[in-house]
């Protein structure tokens, strides 16, 4: 079996580049997420508040991103971008190579994907929203934006945090197929070790535990989250 | 406090509603000067909630004005232009409301509960606002309840937190929809306390209720409605001593038969 050497931190170990690659699988997850977050929000609204097409878009982008592979979306994004963009580029007047980063492809398509089931959740979460609250809202002359800000997201807030945790979970593992696009994270940085090393075991082992790491962390900061906002909902304790 | 200006602090004419099929409003014509206490009975479906509810524009009714101290509004109907729906934020300004289930909002406290408004929508300083809310909270009984949430008191205390949060409007008028009727029988003298005070200090309000003995003691007027319109319009002792409609007498019977 493998010499678990080959993970420290020396000149000969791996360590280091797999730390890095963990950073890295944080950063596009993060990207990504937020990304979703601000697509998400606004398709969740233009499903609540939106006219006859707003809904319609809305509907049609949820329907297409649930059908479709995710590993086709990120094919889509960065081969796919890389030749639209090359043909804008071409089109301007520049002069080639053209090249779009995995990063941003991923962080895209990712966030597209994400941004899908977001709304799902965002419009389930304002829907759970006691109705007589915004009335009340209403009642004392808030407009649409103080109403959306001191009455509606605080309490949506509450009931999306739990399920916002997992849409994040799956970020993280989804950011695992960026790898295909080159990007050096996590999934890709273990395989080139694996390959170089020839102690497949030990790599995806290591890779499983940085994945572990993140998602662990990242379950108690949304957990801190949900006590927090939980407050006045439950007991005193809060 | 109490600012006596020209003209009804309030009033209505023509008002009419429908949901679907079902006109719920046929013309209510109905005016409150200051100082008026008007309660307005009548069997559930009578419509007594829904007119209350077209004042502030919860409901927008199809026909009809309204008018709130100098503002005034026609709607037709569906949703409200943003030049009425400006029109009808500043009448909603000039009003409190009390909800059947209180409404306050489970992710503020109680002093925070009544000083949102002041601070986010009248822009009143924070100082001002809490000294104000604190005067208030102690008026209804409350004072010690100031960090509490919501969910930890009880229904009438919560509907005493709601009726400091509507007078933390400095409202020309209060507009109260059957404010006891979610309440557990032992928890309604308290509420009706608070209203009854207010009631001595010349508030205007308008009170939708199946209080009939606390409507007989409070009021300066009473209304009873049927099927959407107004039958019976006068002084305690007129409408309850000697109402001049049958659907008015069959109803105050069955009432206090039930009651005694």
């Amino acid at each position: 079996m493998g010499d678990i050497g080959l993970l420290g931190f020396g000149p000969d170990g791996w360590g280091l580049v797999l730390f890095r690659a963990g950073l890295m699988t944080l950063a596009v997850s993060v990207a990504a997420f937020l990304c979703g977050l601000v697509l998400g929000t606004l398709v969740a609204w233009a499903r609540v508040g939106g006219n006859r097409v707003m809904r319609a878009l809305a509907e049609a982008y949820t329907v297409v991103l649930r059908g479709v592979p995710d590993i086709l979306v990120i094919y889509l994004f960065y081969f796919g971008g890389r030749q639209v963009v090359a043909a804008i580029g071409t089109a301007l007047g520049f002069a080639g190579p053209f090249d779009i980063s995995g990063f941003v492809a991923g962080m895209l398509a990712i966030g597209l994907i994400s941004g899908a089931s977001q709304s799902e959740v965002l419009r389930g979460a304002y829907q759970a929203v006691p109705r007589g609250t915004i009335e009340a809202g209403r009642v004392v002359g808030m407009g649409r934006f103080t109403l959306f800000r001191r009455v509606i997201a605080p309490q949506a807030m509450v009931t999306a945090l739990p399920a916002m945790g997992n849409q994040w979970q799956s970020v993280i593992k989804e950011s695992a197929l960026v790898s295909v696009t080159g990007l050096v994270e996590t999934m890709r940085q273990v395989s080139v070790a694996a390959g170089t090393t020839q102690e497949h075991f030990l790599f995806y082992a290591a890779g499983a535990v940085i994945y572990l790491i993140i998602t662990t962390l990242s379950d108690q900061v949304f957990r801190l989250a949900e006590r927090r906002s939980l407050r006045g909902h439950q007991g005193a304790g809060y | 406090m109490i600012t006596a200006s020209i003209g009804p602090a309030l009033s209505l004419s023509g008002l009419r509603k429908s949901f679907g099929h079902n006109e719920v409003l046929r013309g209510i014509d109905l005016s409150a000067r200051d100082g008026d206490v008007i309660s307005m009975i009548g069997a559930s479906g009578s419509g007594k909630s829904t007119l209350l509810r077209c004042i502030p524009m919860l409901e927008i009714p199809d026909a009809g004005t309204i008018a709130v101290g100098e503002d005034s509004l026609s709607p037709k109907g569906g949703r409200l232009t943003r030049t009425e729906d400006a029109i009808a934020r500043r009448m909603r300004g000039h009003l409190g409301f009390v909800f059947q289930n209180f409404n306050l909002w489970p992710h503020r406290t109680v002093l925070e509960n009544v000083i949102e408004a002041p601070l986010f929508v009248q822009g009143r300083s924070r100082a001002e606002a809490v000294d104000e809310a604190l005067a208030l909270l102690e008026k209804v009984g409350l004072a010690e309840k100031r960090d509490a949430w919501p969910a930890h008191l009880s229904g009438g205390q919560q509907q005493r937190v709601a009726i400091a949060r509507a007078l933390a409007q400095h409202p020309r008028a209060i507009l109260f929809d059957e404010p006891t009727s979610a309440l557990d029988p032992e928890l309604v003298g308290e509420v009706l306390k608070v209203i009854r005070r207010l009631a001595e200090e010349g508030r205007t309000m308008l009170i939708v209720t199946h209080e009939m003995g606390f409507a007989r003691e409070v009021s300066s007027r009473v209304v009873f409605l049927h099927q959407g319109r107004i039958e019976e319009d006068g002084t305690p002792a007129e409408v309850f001593g000697a109402p001049k409609s049958e659907r008015a007498r069959a109803f105050l019977a069955s009432h206090f038969d039930r009651n005694r």
